[in-house]
């Protein structure tokens, strides 16, 4: 598990003490990773100022041990996101 | 005189009423959000925040008593801010945006510990990866 946002690490350290995640937790503040995926939002840029310029489109992605990707699914709009059930649901057809 | 101390009356009661169907739509809002069951079609929320917004209108129209004209004044706003925020909150990804079949690049960032993370220890792996707007 491999979660990435434009946290700063120390905001991210708090986030986890809070929801106890496990896995590695990125920051990209810069937005060089969500560049590199090409997921840098185009759209009116919705957050508050944050101190990052832009912010990811909400995504969720499958990929396997040799690095491709199975599966990618987008937030149409920032208000909603992939739910559990549909994400676990993804991850057994793929990874069975 | 008389006319007016009504008047006055409906205008109060609009005011409330606002507040509480903004109030109520709120609080659903919420609700599904923390469940990720916020629908697609967001209409019935639009409607509603619209509502609220109309009768906080309406009760400045036919004038109001002090706590109504409140009531209807954060109704207004607070219908408003969540209009602004369903109108902006459609995404666009780029068209050469990663897809199913793409390699995953690789990548290198600060974890939260302030380690660098480098996306080479993923290989041999299958990894769940989530990108996401921030801790707010």
């Amino acid at each position: 598990m491999v979660t990435v946002s434009t946290d700063l690490p120390e905001e991210i350290l708090n986030g986890r003490k809070h929801h106890g995640l496990q896995g590695h937790m990125l920051s990209d503040r810069d937005l060089a990773v969500t560049d590199a995926f090409g997921l840098r939002n185009l759209g009116p840029h919705s957050g508050p100022p944050s101190g990052a310029e832009a912010l990811p489109v909400p995504t969720t992605l499958i990929i396997d041990g040799s690095g491709k990707v199975l599966w990618v699914d987008h937030s149409e709009n920032y208000q909603r996101r992939s739910g559990p059930e549909y994400v676990l649901a993804a991850l057994e057809t793929h990874l069975d | 005189m008389a006319k007016e101390h009504k008047s006055k009356k409906v205008g109060t009661r609009l005011g409330l009423l606002a507040l509480v169907v903004a109030a109520a739509t709120i609080a659903v809002w919420f609700r599904q959000v923390g469940q990720v069951a916020l629908p697609e079609n967001r209409l019935v929320f639009i409607l509603l925040f619209l509502v609220a917004a109309g009768l906080g209108v309406g009760a400045f129209v036919a004038r109001t008593r002090w706590f109504g004209g409140v009531a209807a004044v954060l109704a207004v706003g607070v219908a408003s801010f969540f209009l602004f925020t369903v109108s902006i909150s459609r995404q666009e990804v780029a068209p050469n945006g990663i897809q199913v079949g793409d390699t995953m690049p690789r990548f290198t960032a600060l974890d939260d510990q302030g380690e660098l993370f480098d996306s080479k220890t993923l290989e041999g792996k299958p990894v769940l990866m989530k990108f996401f707007r921030a801790h707010w």
